[in-house]
């Protein structure tokens, strides 16, 4: 099945799930229309000037210097450019408060039975003090994934979310079967990346064959319940998100790809760039890091600022993840995935390719239909920015989920008006008392 | 801030110092010795103008349409119209010109690239041995093929000081390098530039030797370890000074005593790894206290709480635009620190810490500053020039030097493709002490290591 067939299968199934229109105090959502709008609706062309109208939770039109319904809340965006929401194709956003602090960290199974079956959708925290942050840069849906576990190669379900401020995360389970290849997670497959690729293709066989309790080869690897994990992706509806960064490694991702109906989607693709054009030819999305440059591993020894770019010409479909030493990828989950796709773009991507990447493109690769789009019929999920997205200088003037307008408030925005230098002698100021009472 | 002399044997030369009498040398403290004298020279050059370029000359000022006069590796003159008839002349006109970017917290050449399994084990970074590595020398393990050096060089980057690691409470002597091909750390080294000292406090020490099972498992502990050390420091240095006074017998020469005896005699400045304010707050009570002088407090995450504290202290502040929440002393970092800190007069510097971000201090700067400007504060682009030049230069006390484009100093500089804050800039030419380092446009100016030759093409297929 082509990538294409494939999402629009899985989109189906997405329009299936519970597209909320009312918040979850029951507010209808309102009528508004954004005017005298750059808006960029990513999947269509720019339109200079644009009305946007939105309505129940969804984007009705937008049209060059449209009509405002009657009843509407008017909002001039003044000439600035208005995007959907944005998408991180791949964060840990939900899954982990103070990564030092390993009770607070939900990422990863060090211990314990579970592989493919483990599932992150359990441990979604809503109320992450990380979230208001990432939706204050403008982020509105993530698929966010598992870090590991102790069956080789598999490092479990991630999770699709969708950040809205009701905490109610949790967009749909099973987003994606994450394995991990090359130096990620040699130790567990015991130290050959050839082990890794043998077990990765046994265990999918063994999930494919009907469980049989007298064939001992059955048990190999998976348990019943890690089988039973993958059923959905040997049926082709979850996607399998391979992490390599080695171009062998994504060779072997797809080779898997071509010989069976798995989803592949490769994550981190360091070397992609090698292998541009039968990535292209499989419809095997690459998930990559645009600020990755440096041969920070064997496996990424072909790191450069052009993979995107090289990526992108040869028709693979590509979105951003920008780990950034780890913090970006969740502290920093929204700004920093803009800055990644502003690299991208000063190293050769063109900026429509940059802002689908954040944008139209995971919600493809995550067959989210209706997310990462301001066409008609979208979820009014959108941002008015105070200015270029792309440039991390920038920040969203409003940001909208479900068609409500969503406070940019954060936990660090109340320490910076405590502290803030030029609150001193603001009513109802009391500059003799502690911070703490400010 | 007071001016501390620089080392006599660094302002006057090591073999300067090897060949004077005995006597006299004998005259001369143990801690003041640089084993490893800096053999760096500047790369060919030729007197350069640039003009029609927008300045931003790290001082302070904007120049519209400026010119900028290098001549001998220093900056001759800089102006609105300057004419030289010898000099190459390059046409800026469009772009952006400012100081060469300056990381003050840099482990490259120690945590090198590629990081293999070998590295789990053992590193570079930190001399793990004991709490005290106050006699280890980062520079006895700089790795000049370290790719990352020459991807800061291009991308801005004209000196950066490698900071031994935070896991030890002392971690050693520091080096300021510029990040030039070479196969030697020598001919890397900044000649003259005074050592640092690499010191660190809160959560990273304490689980070092926790997990390890020696030294202080608490903060209390590690100001009681600290106390400890220069107290037995002070002991050393007054008796070499008593010796060198013609008294008593020579003392033993011991190496970690001789860094924290050099940080008591004023000569080498401490550099603090820190995140909390009530860290920093205790940290320079205790420099009082003891006598020694901290130049920077590093990461810095609380530093906006107490940004009047750092700036009457006349200590930097080097910290992130935006890394905040993985450890529970960096839950309170926001993005306006630099901002805060520098709107209280105090001096803030953006720093890396990871080769990843060595390579974008300028759009750390931009969000940094963009913060601010949010918070309402007024932070034109030649201001917030200086917290990746001058202000650095001035914690390392090379601010007579280098940190900005004013005639005398060495001609250190960066021709930016635009407006160098924003995420679309590139730096197209670098020049250190006068020479052509990097040209974006010139394969005969990328500089590329031993390591990546022969493994990855330099140009896209």
């Amino acid at each position: 099945m082509t990538w294409a067939r494939r999402t629009a299968a899985m989109a189906i199934l997405a329009t299936l799930g519970p597209w909320s229109q009312a918040r979850a105090d029951g507010a209808p959502a309102p009528v508004i229309a954004i005017v005298h709008a750059l808006a960029m609706p990513v999947t269509t062309p720019p339109v200079a000037d644009a009305t946007i109208v939105i309505a129940g939770g969804h984007v009705r039109s937008v049209t060059a210097q449209g009509p405002i319904p009657p009843g509407a809340r008017r909002i001039d965006a003044h000439g600035q450019i208005v995007t959907p929401a944005l998408f991180s194709a791949a964060t840990q956003l939900g899954l982990v408060e103070v990564s030092g602090a390993r009770d607070t960290d939900d990422r990863t199974l060090s211990h314990g039975p579970l592989g493919p079956a483990f599932d992150v959708q359990y441990a979604l925290n809503g109320q992450s003090n990380l979230l208001p942050l990432a939706r204050a840069d403008g982020l509105a849906w993530a698929m966010s994934y598992p870090g590991g576990t102790q069956i080789a190669p598999f490092a479990g379900q991630g999770a699709l979310i969708h950040l809205r401020p009701s905490g109610d995360i949790l967009a749909r389970a099973g987003a994606a079967m994450v394995a991990l290849t090359g130096d990620m997670a040699l130790a567990t497959a015991g130290g050959s990346r050839a082990a890794q690729w043998v077990l990765l293709r046994t265990a999918l066989a063994e999930a494919r064959r009907a469980p049989s309790p007298r064939d001992p080869a059955s048990a190999l690897i998976l348990s019943p319940v890690d089988r039973a994990a993958l059923a959905p992706v040997i049926a082709g509806t979850m996607p399998l998100l391979i992490a390599a960064n080695r171009e062998s490694d994504i060779r072997q991702a797809i080779r898997l790809a071509r010989e069976s109906a798995i989803r592949v989607a490769v994550l981190g693709g360091a070397e992609a760039w090698r292998a541009a054009a039968e990535l292209a030819a499989a419809h095997v999305p690459v998930i990559l890091d645009p600020e990755a440059d440096l041969p920070q591993t064997f496996d990424s020894l072909g790191a450069r600022l052009d993979n995107a770019a090289m990526l992108a010409k040869a028709g693979v479909e590509i979105a951003f993840s920008v780990p950034g030493n780890g913090i970006y990828l969740s502290y920093d989950a929204g700004l920093d995935l803009r800055e990644g796709a502003g690299i991208a773009v000063a190293n050769g991507l063109p900026y429509a390719t940059a802002l689908r990447a954040i944008t139209a493109a995971p919600a493809a690769i995550w067959g989210m239909r209706g997310a990462g789009t301001l066409t008609p019929g979208a979820g009014a999920d959108l941002v008015l920015w105070d200015g270029d997205p792309l440039e991390p200088a920038s920040n969203p003037a409003m940001l909208f989920i479900d068609g409500h307008e969503v406070s940019l408030s954060t936990r660090q925005r109340t320490l910076r008006d405590r502290y803030a230098p030029t609150r001193a002698g603001t009513p109802p100021d009391n500059a003799t008392l502690p911070p703490a009472y400010r | 801030m007071t001016m501390r002399p620089a080392p006599l044997c660094l302002m006057i030369g090591l073999m300067t110092c090897l060949s004077v009498p005995r006597q006299a040398a004998a005259a001369i403290p143990p801690w003041l010795r640089d084993l490893f004298p800096s053999t760096y020279r500047p790369l060919p050059r030729e007197d350069t103008l640039i003009v029609h370029a927008t300045i931003l000359d790290g001082a302070g000022h904007r120049i519209e349409d400026g010119s900028l006069l290098m001549r001998d590796g220093r900056i001759a003159a800089i102006g609105p119209h300057l004419t030289d008839a010898k000099a190459h002349v390059i046409d800026a006109r469009g772009r952006w010109v400012t100081p060469g970017l300056i990381d003050i917290h840099s482990h490259d050449g120690t945590y090198v690239v590629p990081i293999t399994a070998i590295d789990e084990e053992t590193s570079d970074v930190s001399e793990l041995s004991d709490p005290n590595a106050a006699d280890s020398w980062i520079e006895t393990a700089i790795n000049p093929q370290d790719p990352a050096f020459a991807r800061a060089l291009a991308h801005g980057v004209t000196t950066l000081q490698v900071l031994p690691g935070s896991s030890p409470i002392f971690g050693g002597r520091s080096v300021v390098l510029h990040p030039i091909p070479a196969t030697t750390m020598q001919a890397m080294k900044m000649p003259d530039a005074p050592w640092g000292m690499k010191m660190a406090c809160g959560e990273n020490p304490r689980s070092e030797d926790a997990e390890k099972g020696r030294g202080p498992t608490s903060r209390e502990g590690e100001i009681a370890f600290i106390r400890a050390a220069f107290a037995k420091a002070g002991r050393y240095r007054q008796d070499w000074k008593r010796y060198l006074a013609g008294q008593g017998t020579q003392p033993d020469d011991d190496a970690r005593l001789d860094t924290l005896a050099a940080a008591l005699d004023g000569m080498i400045a401490v550099h603090m790894h820190c995140y909390r304010a009530d860290e920093m707050a205790v940290m320079l009570d205790l420099s009082r206290a003891l006598g020694f002088r901290i130049a920077a407090f590093h990461h810095a995450v609380e530093g906006y709480k107490i940004a009047p504290l750092l700036a009457r202290a006349h200590v930097c502040a080097a910290v992130w635009s935006d890394w905040w929440g993985y450890k529970m002393e960096a839950l309170d970092g926001i993005r306006e620190n630099a901002a805060f800190i520098d709107a209280a007069g105090g001096c803030a510097m953006m720093h890396s810490d990871s080769p990843f971000l060595g390579q974008w201090l300028n759009i750390e700067a931009g969000k940094a500053a963009a913060a601010g400007r949010r918070a309402g504060l007024d932070l034109p682009p030649e201001h917030v020039i200086g917290w990746l030049t001058a202000n650095p230069a001035r914690a390392l006390g090379l601010d007579r030097r280098i940190g900005s484009l004013e005639p005398g100093k060495d001609a250190d500089a960066v021709i930016w493709s635009m407006q160098p804050f924003s995420v679309y800039a590139h730096a197209d030419m670098v020049f250190v002490d006068g020479a052509v380092a990097f040209d974006r446009t010139d394969p005969h100016r990328r500089p590329r290591t031993d390591f990546e030759l022969g493994r990855t093409p330099p140009e896209a297929p």
